[in-house]
């Protein structure tokens, strides 16, 4: 049998598909250009109304820098995981699963015990007479990022780990015998054999910041309203066609970029492997 | 004889218009101890009187979302709400809330006129205050007023307000100078709403955060991430009790009053109103609720029966009244549209 044959095995995952993506977008475009008249004006406010643009630029501004902190945290240690014998790795990767399984809410609130004005953080500074005053921590960008950066790093660590166990080890051990120095295996080819789970991993903590909410609206002020955050705003404000339009381009966004990052990814995987680092 | 039996069976039907045991009344209003409070002060009389049996659904912020929505489906699953002040003009537009038949509710006349709106009933009336933390307060002075309030210099510290431009430009006028009687002449005019935008303005950097629910201005207050911000009177209560040296400054006040209104297409609309009946004219179930919560209502011949310290605590109590404006519901269902999304941008700014 050829393999057309089984293309009806992807009826169920195509339907899937239609019903619970396109069509609840296709419904997204309806409700931001019909309100109920065919109008642009929600689109027009979008993009002539400076503080839009600013939020849509920072929300893909603090994906790209949590993405990029993952992943800088995250690949050492899915490294560190995969060298461990079988049995201790099962105990660290369970490590890693256990906050990921809690909920983001509660991880959020956790944060605030510790960066509060009251909170871990500034009575350990003041104890050890770092401060005299509480320093505010809460309501900043940076709380947000550190935030943001806990919860997802679990997803990162995974991924890459993931790929790590995909790649052959005689690989290396080919590259030791034929003189590569210990750096230079790791560098010149478990690196760039991990390169495509890391890209992947990278781009799906992206794709998770984009639509970020709790956190922000939570950790942050005013000063890091993400896209997420004024989507949930204008449906309390009732203003479902202004949504629907902030919706609309949170997915278009999202869809751009990643298409982006996966294309820098492979350009520059191609060109590590090429070169060599 | 007949016409006796009709009678007699008539009135008994009325002095109990529901009897079966599994008729469920629902009712949507706050959460949290709002809804603690009407479960054991209210719902027992309720089914006391009625038989029936009750559901409270606690819906935060967003009931109008919620009605709107079930009434656009013609599936209403409340048969009574909450209507708050701000929601109660909206409802009434959107066409969301069912008259009330006041020779249903109040056949001998005893509420007074100002409890009376054609689609609720008052419920219960509140204030949205300004709080400081009395610790936090420089040695030996104490916020008197707004201008207090937006004086940086004297009262150094973080601030929170609400993040909505409802009330907030009231409290900015005041504290430029404006007259309480004045208020709503100068925020009429668009000079009037630039001139609010102006003083919030000054007093924006040093808001590190904007609340969102009352919950969170309490829990801000708590915390210690605010020194001053703004909350619902009913909330400082607890906020005392719970060792928080906080103190309401009544002074430029905004008061509320709330409505229980019964939503279009409601299934048991007779049953609702014994509902509202129970919960806006039973002075003894008032006079408990209010003990727990100072959100009085009209309920006939309720301030007899409080002591002074109680009542001194409660928005409606004349000396905390005379302090503050009456929040108009009217002037912000017409121009919020316009002011809000200047305030929303104005925010992201």
């Amino acid at each position: 049998m050829s393999a057309r044959s089984y293309l009806w095995l992807f009826l169920p995952a195509l339907a899937l598909l239609l019903l619970f993506i396109l069509a609840p977008a296709a419904d997204l475009l309806r409700a931001s250009m019909f309100d109920p008249d065919f109008t642009t004006e929600h689109f027009a406010r979008l993009v002539t109304r400076g503080v839009y643009i600013d939020v849509m630029l920072r929300t893909i501004r603090v994906s790209l820098i949590v993405a990029v902190c993952c992943t800088i945290i995250g690949y050492p240690i899915a490294y560190f995981i995969n060298l461990q014998p079988r049995s201790r790795q099962t105990i660290l990767l369970f490590l890693i699963l256990i906050p990921m399984w809690m909920s983001i809410l509660i991880r959020t609130f956790a944060w605030i015990v510790v960066l509060g004005r009251d909170g871990l953080l500034n009575e350990a500074l003041a104890a050890v007479g770092l401060i005299d005053e509480p320093v505010r921590m809460l309501f900043t960008s940076g709380a947000v990022l550190a935030a943001m950066v806990q919860i997802l790093l679990p997803i990162q660590i995974l991924t890459c780990y993931a790929a790590m166990t995909e790649i052959d080890f005689d690989l290396i051990r080919a590259a030791r015998v034929l003189g590569a120095k210990p750096r230079q295996a790791l560098m010149r080819v478990f690196l760039p054999l991990s390169l495509d789970g890391t890209i992947t991993g990278l781009v799906i903590v992206f794709m998770l910041s984009m639509g970020f909410f709790i956190t922000p609206a939570l950790l942050g002020g005013r000063q890091d309203t993400m896209i997420a955050n004024l989507i949930e705003f204008q449906v309390q404000r009732l203003n479902w066609s202004f949504a629907a339009a902030l919706g609309l381009v949170l997915l278009l966004l999202t869809i751009v970029m990643i298409v982006l990052l996966r294309g820098l990814g492979r350009m520059a995987a191609r060109r590590i492997l090429k070169a060599g680092l | 004889m007949n016409k006796l039996l009709l009678g007699a069976a008539a009135s008994v039907m009325l002095a109990q218009p529901v009897l079966a045991q599994d008729k469920v009344l629902t009712i949507a209003g706050s959460g949290g101890v709002v809804k603690e409070i009407s479960e054991r002060v209210f719902l027992p009389a309720f089914e006391e009187a009625t038989g029936w049996s009750t559901k409270f659904v606690a819906a935060e912020s967003n009931i109008l979302l919620e009605v709107r929505t079930m009434v656009a489906s013609g599936q209403m699953l409340y048969d009574a709400m909450e209507v708050s002040a701000s929601a109660y003009p909206q409802a009434v537009r959107e066409g969301l809330l069912e008259p009330i038949d006041y020779k249903l509710l109040d056949p001998n006349n005893e509420l007074p006129d100002k409890a009376k709106k054609e689609f609720g009933v008052v419920a219960a009336s509140y204030s949205t205050v300004p709080v400081q933390r009395l610790d936090k307060n420089p040695e030996g002075r104490k916020m008197e007023s707004w201008s207090d309030f937006w004086d940086v210099e004297a009262f150094p510290g973080p601030r929170s307000l609400k993040q909505q431009p409802e009330y907030n430009l009231e409290f900015a006028l005041l504290a430029d100078g404006v007259a309480l009687d004045d208020l709503y002449d100068v925020l009429g005019t668009e000079e009037g709403v630039d001139r609010a935008f102006d003083k919030l303005d000054e007093l924006k950097p040093h808001i590190p955060v904007w609340w969102t629910s009352g919950a969170q201005s309490v829990q801000l207050l708590s915390d210690g991430e605010v020194f001053y911000s703004t909350t619902y009177n009913g909330r400082v209560g607890k906020l005392q009790e719970s060792g928080i040296d906080v103190e309401i400054m009544w002074n430029g006040g905004a008061l509320h009053t709330s409505h229980v209104g019964i939503p279009k297409g409601a299934p048991n609309y007779e049953a609702a109103h014994e509902w509202v009946r129970v919960r806006t004219m039973r002075p003894d179930l008032e006079a408990e609720y209010v003990k727990h919560l100072p959100y009085p209502n009209f309920a006939p011949g309720l301030f007899d029966a409080m002591t002074e310290e109680q009542a001194k605590t409660m928005p409606t109590y004349p000396a905390n009244a005379d302090l503050q404006f009456v929040a108009n519901e009217e002037f912000w269902a017409d121009n919020i549209e316009r002011i809000r999304e200047r305030f929303d941008e104005w925010l992201l700014e």
